[in-house]
């Protein structure tokens, strides 16, 4: 895993770039790749590059980031190991523990890499979260996860 | 000593589920079930929400069939304030072609991605070949084009999805009496002739017999496995119209048996005095089956294969001589055969295409007659909407209160149709592939999954975070002592 960690949201700040949520809000912690879009957009940060949000990763995604230079994907986390957040560069990976209802990132590049003979620049930001159930809004925890991962990609940006 | 086998959670498939395979002390199959763990709870969330909510928030039940809960919950919701089918006031021709058009759309876009993304590649590379080959990405470096057209497909798909529903994911058009929005010429105009960014619906179609063409492909070298595989007999059922052809949006509910008799035939808003739900303590998911008949006589398949079984003709040329062939080769009688299943799906494939290429040249998706506004006198308070969704037959039920919020929801979802024939497939693959032998191989796991892929079923819209999709392998004996486990 390449670390990026000195990345901001200014080297996404351009038309040729993309910012992709996924996750799923009514699954509290599992909204947090959407819950980062919305607080770009509430801000006004990083207006120039184009933000989607969508619950899953798909196939059509490959063709999504293939017309893009810099894609960051922003998603949970369950993983223990991290903190609160973690941004690193991805790469392509003929991943093989993927299933239909959640391609990984390395895959959908992979696939962009074999159909289009091409790739963007792709990152991720991992933020940590910790309940899963039918439930609306973020844990506590996971807010303050949020707020930290906001606060450093976008120094002048903080949310309530 | 017997053993047993766990296979957890099945990959590939919407949502998590555990198989468990008991075996005896000569290694023969005793038993075999798929367990379903994860509880979602939707029935419960929604009550006390406002009626008009529900097909909003139950749409997110899940991530691929969207569309079906969507509309089922706007068929309820038209039942409710008086517009519905069970009260014959119904909504106008060009709000029900929009929802029929979306919801073609979706069945093509999530067809495309079981077939495709999870079959395709088992039947180009082999069950027993490289887990890290039969795999999507190993069907980009053997075909890469083919892939691109699938990619292709399904963005068609889903921006055909978007154009009719405002949205990629969890539409917003369809509302009590109707729909929100038409298709404007111009919108129709791009998805008819393609542009940069989208093909046409000429190559649409053309992906699409691409697709069944694969299945023949694979039957012709593979004819003995496929039509022995995971052989499972059941009821056959799905929605027909007045000639007896599957009709996805709406219709009588039809229960064919083996020899193509008709068992049953109802309105689907008396589904609850022809159906009974079995309950098992091993799993969250209920047996439904036909009261009469009980469950094991009563257990009823839905989805592609179903749906192929009962119809008798399809309205569109490609998809009907391709479904003549299906009918043809199984001499007339219905088909159980698991693998058959990727059959329908390739022919439900091509007819969905055909399907949607019909509608978007019928001038009424540019008619403004999009709502039929109830008056409160109409008001019934209850519905039941029933759609065929990709995976099979689905029904919402709900009843509100005089102010209009949900008391009731009863959501009988088509891989619940389908837990006893899922079951009894997994049942007989594991007795095929794995009774007798004294290894446990990769090959033999995945035919379990094999067969449970066959019927593509949603076991949860579950969470998917980073980091949590393993495939775990556990090895059991008869006191439940773990012998071995294996993680992918």
């Amino acid at each position: 895993m390449n670390a990026a960690s000195n990345l901001t949201l200014d080297y996404f700040d351009n038309d040729a770039s993309l910012i992709y949520g996924i996750g799923n809000i009514g699954r509290q912690d599992d909204g947090l790749g959407w819950e980062f879009i919305d607080c770009l957009e509430t801000v006004s940060a990083c207006t120039k590059a184009e933000k989607v949000k969508f619950y899953q990763l798909n196939l059509e995604d490959a063709d999504l980031i293939s017309y893009r230079q810099r894609v960051l994907f922003v998603d949970a986390s369950k993983d223990s190991t991290v903190d609160s957040f973690r941004l690193y560069k991805a790469e392509p990976k003929m991943d093989v523990s993927f299933t239909s209802h959640a391609m990984s990132i390395e895959t959908i590049m992979a696939i962009c890499w074999q159909c289009f003979g091409k790739i963007p620049e792709v990152y991720v930001l991992a933020i940590r979260g910790y309940e899963w159930e039918l439930q609306l809004g973020l844990t506590t925890p996971a807010r303050h996860n949020l707020s930290l991962a906001v606060s450093h990609m976008s120094p002048l940006a903080t949310i309530e | 000593m017997s053993r047993k086998l766990v296979i957890d959670p099945v990959t590939r498939i919407e949502g998590h589920g555990k198989v468990i395979i008991q075996l005896d002390d000569n290694n023969k199959v005793t038993d075999a079930k798929l367990l379903v763990v994860e509880f979602r709870g939707f029935e419960k969330f929604i009550q006390g929400h406002p009626y008009w909510e529900a097909p909003m928030l139950l749409q997110r039940i899940c991530g691929i069939c969207f569309v079906s809960h969507h509309l089922c919950g706007a068929k309820v919701l038209d039942d409710m304030v008086g517009v519905g089918y069970s009260t014959h006031n119904l909504i106008t021709p060009t709000a029900e072609k929009m929802r029929r058009l979306g919801h073609y759309a979706q069945q093509l876009q999530s067809h495309a991605t079981a077939y495709f993304y999870c079959i395709v590649p088992e039947m180009m590379m082999g069950m027993d070949a490289a887990p890290e080959m039969r795999n999507v990405l190993g069907l980009a470096t053997a075909n890469p084009a083919l892939v691109k057209r699938v990619v292709m497909l399904r963005k068609w798909g889903q921006e055909l999805i978007q154009a009719v529903l405002g949205k990629r994911m969890h539409g917003i058009s369809s509302i009590p009496g109707g729909v929100n929005n038409n298709l404007t010429a111009e919108v129709r105009d791009r998805f008819i002739n393609g542009d940069a960014t989208i093909p046409s619906m000429a190559q649409m179609l053309e992906y699409a017999m691409e697709g069944l063409d694969l299945f023949y492909d694979f039957h012709e070298k593979n004819r003995a496995m496929v039509d022995s595989f995971g052989d499972a007999p059941a009821l056959d059922m799905c929605l027909v119209d007045d000639n007896g052809d599957v009709d996805y949006y709406h219709g009588k509910m039809r229960i064919i048996d083996n020899d193509k008799n008709i068992v049953r035939e109802l309105d689907y808003h008396d589904y609850l005095s022809h159906f009974s739900e079995a309950t098992e303590e091993w799993s969250y998911m209920k047996f439904p089956f036909l009261k009469e008949l009980g469950r094991e006589k009563g257990s009823v398949r839905v989805g592609p294969l179903a749906r192929v079984n009962v119809t008798k003709s399809y309205s569109t040329p490609l998809a009907q001589a391709a479904l003549e062939k299906f009918h043809a080769y199984n001499k007339g009688k219905s088909s159980n055969k698991a693998l058959h299943t990727n059959w329908a799906r390739a022919i439900e494939i091509i007819h969905s295409a055909e399907l949607i290429s019909a509608l978007l040249s019928d001038p009424d998706l540019q008619k403004d007659q999009l709502v039929v506004t109830a008056t409160e006198a109409m008001w019934t308070g209850e519905g039941v909407g029933v759609v065929e969704a990709p995976r099979g037959t689905l029904l919402h039920h709900y009843r509100a209160n005089k102010e209009g919020n949900i008391t009731f929801a009863n959501l009988v979802v088509a891989t619940t149709q389908n837990n006893q024939v899922i079951n009894r497939t997994v049942r007989s693959v594991a007795q095929d592939y794995l009774g007798g032998k004294a290894e446990i191989t990769e090959g033999m796991m995945n035919a379990i999954e094999v067969g449970i892929r066959a019927f593509d079923p949603c076991l949860s819209c579950a969470t998917h975070a980073l980091g949590d999709m393993p495939l775990e392998v556990t090895l059991l004996d008869a006191k439940g002592n773990q012998l071995d486990e294996r993680r992918k």
